[in-house]
């Protein structure tokens, strides 16, 4: 036993001098100093403190845009295709569309600095990843501090009727995403078990599979569908309403609770699912102008002193397991089994189905 | 030999040159884009290889088509009902900008109300302002709490809570589209109105008819085709208004043609907004087919506008308190109150707490902080607002100065060429960009000049490409303002200095300028405060680094930054008013008469 914790000592203590020499290298940094500039579209409005930090330690400055995911992916389709200069580099989300729109014709490029290379596992190497986010069921902790459901095909009772908010899956590509994936065989199958366990029956269909019925019966039962996750985290997390309400959306958003006087709480034993996980890719562009500074910022952002201003609060997991986890949550290890993870080709060949389904869904 | 001659003759006259320029340059700008929409609609977008299966890019389908009127209850989603409401908005607002507008206007024009300056500069605002101000106050007033989250201002005073359908949908969309239009009717109806034949009116008091019988009998159908005029072009303007249904559409998904053609733009089936972009511009046509057809049956009573305005105003005796009142206190109200509740909203830091000790000044002047928005500092700070304030005014400059010139010039031409089929072409053609909704007419100019187009390099996600559709869109405003400034001008002012001569150019600058000086500088003044307001023309053509005020001001309320949104919105206002009232005092120029003809 003891050993073994001997061992684990001495493997920090490695991990840490490799972080200690994990520093670009010299040419990097003059050379993109020389650039002295560098732009990137971004889908996390975070962006805009770590660009200020990266500006104050390297004097390089950054132009950065904050986009929404389906929004970035038109405009860097068009700027690289017609070869536009736009963007060095990008972060971006919704797999299914980045792959298929994106990184299928050659306008982004994986680029692992060399510091990152034995440290990001490699499975999130190409495309290169720079966070995972999830998105879970929050609900307001005023009144209660135990979650509010264990399942859920309770969402469609009439007792959540008109209490549940969720961002339009039209708005943003990654809750489509999630919609698509619940319509997969795997997690169909996982959904018709759970409505067995709840209610002792089997499920009877009037949609394809227990997926779809779950779309269905959710967005039948008065779901709100909002705007953006952080009105809808004010929505649900104000204090003095009258009813229990919930939202599926960005756990991150969290973070406002003190700022804003808000009550939150999310639930992370619900089946078959607590919500959804995704990823956020970092990627240059075909055409990037200042090609040093990108990289250097992208290794930055890596690093745990450049993914501080979203590693400060819960609901962003950098690739680099280097950087720590707010201490009150939990390592993409743990959220795994209890999340619903994107496949790229599932989405890529479902999705349009999913939104035509939802698009038809009434009230 | 003999065409030769002629052709030279034919071009000596500087208004031939101008209207063989014009007639070439808008057929390219306007009618080649429409071809290119069209081919648009029948081919495979890159983001549609996820839907049209087993399609590449480029390859030519029927798939857009079929899917948007042939699907059942899929097409009825994505196209039947959102065209169902846009009809709807269209028609509600129009009538209801119509009844103030048209109430607004006889109350200053035609009675003894006190307060009749303040009210008539006021009631204008409105439509100064960016049509989405009434939609933002709307939301900040009404918003309930049965959609979840902090209730408005109503709500936090009175206690009682509003429906959603007050808050929400068609009717706020309507009631609010209708009132920003309103000004417009009343500045229509007000023109005629001053300018009617005094005479009518006192041959019928002198034959002792009654009020009621005079105004339905002489004033209604004098100002009728005001009336149908501004119906029609309220009619359009609400058919293409974007950020009104979005801000108080969404949360009830109530959708519009314009809400579904950005989305289906920026998400997986272009194809199908291209088609809406269409049908959009169908339905303009036909609306103008309409007008034209109207106007021509109807020509001999237009001509009813003699200059006698010795005419006796209405007393409203007991009523002329209660009803000044009445009017003053709407005003403020619609004018007034929204600005106030900007302020209110983007000084709070907890929503739906109005307690002084709420208050922030983060949203101005706080640093970034990741626990509040997303890290961005407060408005006054963020270097972004600066590049986008910039943008925002050196396109409606720019804008507004080549328009203004050309809509000069070209009112210039058409009436010197008056009678001749080309000087009725190119007027035709430099009022059609009026009739293009903004959001398709962005949509065409995206898939049009998102590649090179023979000389023409690719023009995407450049400066210039929102000049040139900034342009080509107020086209109209300026071309009006041109012909009436020149319509008032006798022909033998500048005959005179033909014989003296002078060159053409002096003529323009020394003589016919200076005459019409406040005319001409309203097709100035009109582009540029819609340039600076505009979101829905140039939202889909914007890229990141040539943001303007009015995008930035749309992200930060998709993102749910309210405070954010109604600061920037505060700002927009306060700008374009001080500018209006600027030019207004210095000039005299003013934007009733870029409408008002």
């Amino acid at each position: 036993m003891k050993k073994r914790g001997l061992f684990a000592v001495a493997l920090l203590l490695c991990a840490s001098l490799f972080q200690a020499f994990a520093e670009p290298s010299p040419e990097l940094v003059s050379a993109a100093k020389k650039e002295g500039k560098v732009v990137v579209y971004s889908i996390t409005s975070r962006i805009a403190n770590a660009a200020k930090a990266f500006e104050a330690k390297y004097g390089i400055k950054v132009e950065a845009y904050d986009l929404k995911d389906g929004e970035l992916i038109e405009k860097v389709s068009r700027e690289v295709g017609s070869n536009i200069a736009g963007a060095d580099f990008v972060i971006c989300q919704d797999s299914g569309r980045v792959y298929g729109q994106l990184i299928a014709p050659g306008y982004l490029v994986n680029y692992v600095p060399d510091s990152m290379k034995s440290l990001i596992p490699a499975q999130y190497q190409n495309p290169l990843v720079f966070q995972f986010i999830n998105k879970v069921f929050i609900f307001n902790s005023e009144k209660t501090q135990k979650p509010v459901i264990s399942n859920v095909w309770e969402l469609t009772e009439p007792k959540w009727k008109g209490l549940m908010q969720f961002k339009d899956p039209k708005l943003e590509g990654v809750n489509a995403n999630f919609l698509t994936m619940i319509t997969s065989p795997e997690w169909s199958d996982r959904l018709a078990k759970a409505y067995e366990d709840l209610y002792g029956k089997k499920l009877v269909l009037s949609t394809p599979n227990a997926g779809y019925e779950w779309i269905k019966r959710w967005f039948q039962n008065g779901l709100i569908l909002g705007n953006s996750d952080t009105s809808i985290s004010e929505n649900i997390g104000i204090k003095g309403q009258k009813a229990q309400t919930l939202g599926l959306f960005v756990y991150s958003k969290t973070r406002y609770e003190a700022a804003k006087n808000l009550a939150l709480l999310p639930m992370t034993d619900v089946k078959p699912f607590s919500g959804f996980m995704y990823p956020a890719f970092l990627q240059m562009t075909k055409n990037a102008k200042n090609k040093n500074a990108a990289k250097l910022f992208i290794e930055y952002l890596l690093s745990p002193e450049g993914f501080a201003p979203w590693s400060k609060d819960v609901g962003s997991y950098s690739s680099n397991p280097n950087v720590k986890i707010d201490p009150t949550d939990h390592p993409v290890s743990f959220w795994a089994p209890k999340l619903v993870f994107e496949d790229p080709q599932y989405l890529f060949e479902n999705r349009a189905d999913v939104e035509e389904f939802v698009n038809t869904l009434e009230n | 030999m003999k065409l030769a001659n002629r052709a030279k003759y034919y071009f000596r006259k500087p208004h031939n040159v101008i209207l063989v320029a014009l007639a070439i340059s808008l057929a390219f700008l306007t009618l080649l884009p429409l071809v290119s929409l069209i081919r648009d609609t029948f081919i495979v977008h890159p983001s549609e290889i996820m839907t049209v299966r087993g399609a590449k890019v480029n390859d030519v389908t029927l798939f857009h088509w079929k899917k948007v009127f042939l699907d059942g209850a899929k097409s009825f989603k994505l196209f039947y009902e959102p065209l169902w409401n846009t009809l709807e908005v269209s028609l509600f607002s129009s009538i209801l900008a119509i009844i103030l507008g048209g109430t607004f206007a006889w109350l200053v024009t035609r009675t003894n109300m006190r307060f009749k300056s303040f009210i008539s500069v006021v009631f204008i605002f409105p439509y100064i302002m960016p049509s989405w101000t009434l939609a933002m106050a709307w939301l900040n007033f009404f918003r309930n709490s049965l959609i979840g989250g902090a209730p408005g201002l109503f709500t936090a005073i009175t206690g009682v809570q509003t429906p959603n359908w007050f808050a929400y949908g068609l009717f706020p969309t309507s009631v609010v589209l209708g009132l920003h239009y309103s000004p417009f009717a009343y500045i229509l109806i007000g023109g005629i109105l001053r300018n009617m034949d005094a005479n009518l009116e006192e041959a019928a008091l002198i034959l002792k008819s009654s009020r009621a019988k005079i105004i339905a009998r002489i004033n209604l159908p004098i100002i009728m085709p005001a009336i149908l005029s501004t119906f029609l072009l309220v009619f359009s303007s609400t058919m293409s208004a974007f950020a009104v249904p979005v801000f108080l559409g969404t949360p009830v998904r109530f959708q519009v043609l314009t809400t579904q053609l950005y989305r289906t733009l920026n998400g997986l089936n272009p194809g199908y907004g291209y088609i809406m972009a269409v049908v959009m511009i169908v339905i303009g046509l036909s609306i103008l087919a309409v007008n034209q057809w109207y106007l021509g049956k109807r020509k001999s009573f237009v001509t009813v506008t003699g200059k006698s305005s010795n005419f006796s105003l209405i007393r409203l005796k007991k009523f002329q308190i209660p009803v000044s009142a009445l009017a003053l206190l709407f005003v403020i109200a619609i004018a007034i109150l929204p600005l106030v509740t900007f302020v209110i909203e983007s000084f709070i830091m907890a929503p739906g707490n109005y307690s002084f000790s709420n208050l922030t000044t983060q949203f101005w002047v706080g640093p970034g902080r990741e626990d509040i928005g997303g890290g961005e500092p407060g408005i006054l700070l963020n270097k972004y607002l600066y590049m986008a304030f910039w943008n925002s005014l050196k396109l409606s400059g720019i804008v507004a100065l080549v328009v203004g010139t050309i809509g000069g010039l070209a009112g210039y031409a058409i009436v010197r060429g008056r009678g001749t089929k080309l000087s009725s072409a190119v007027n035709n053609l430099a009022f059609f960009p009026y009739l293009l909704p903004s959001m398709a007419f962005g949509a065409i100019y995206l898939s049009m000049f998102a590649k090179p187009i023979g000389f023409i390099p690719s023009l995407y996600g450049t400066f210039f490409l929102l000049v040139l559709i900034g342009s080509v869109k107020y086209l109209p405003f300026a071309s009006r303002a041109g012909i009436n400034a020149m319509l008032q001008l006798s022909g033998e002012i500048e005959e005179a200095a033909v014989i003296m001569g002078i060159p053409w150019r002096k003529r323009i600058t020394r003589i016919l300028f200076p005459i019409q000086k406040s005319s001409f500088l309203s097709g100035y003044l009109l582009p540029f405060i819609s340039c600076m307001r505009e979101l829905a023309l140039f939202v889909l053509l914007i890229t990141p680094a040539n943001r303007v005020l009015a995008t930035l001001l749309l992200q930060y309320n998709e993102k749910g930054w309210n405070q954010y949104a109604n600061g920037i919105n505060l700002l927009i206002i306060i700008v374009v008013l001080l500018i209006n009232l600027a030019i207004n005092k210095i000039t005299g120029a003013s934007i009733d008469k870029g409408i008002g003809s």
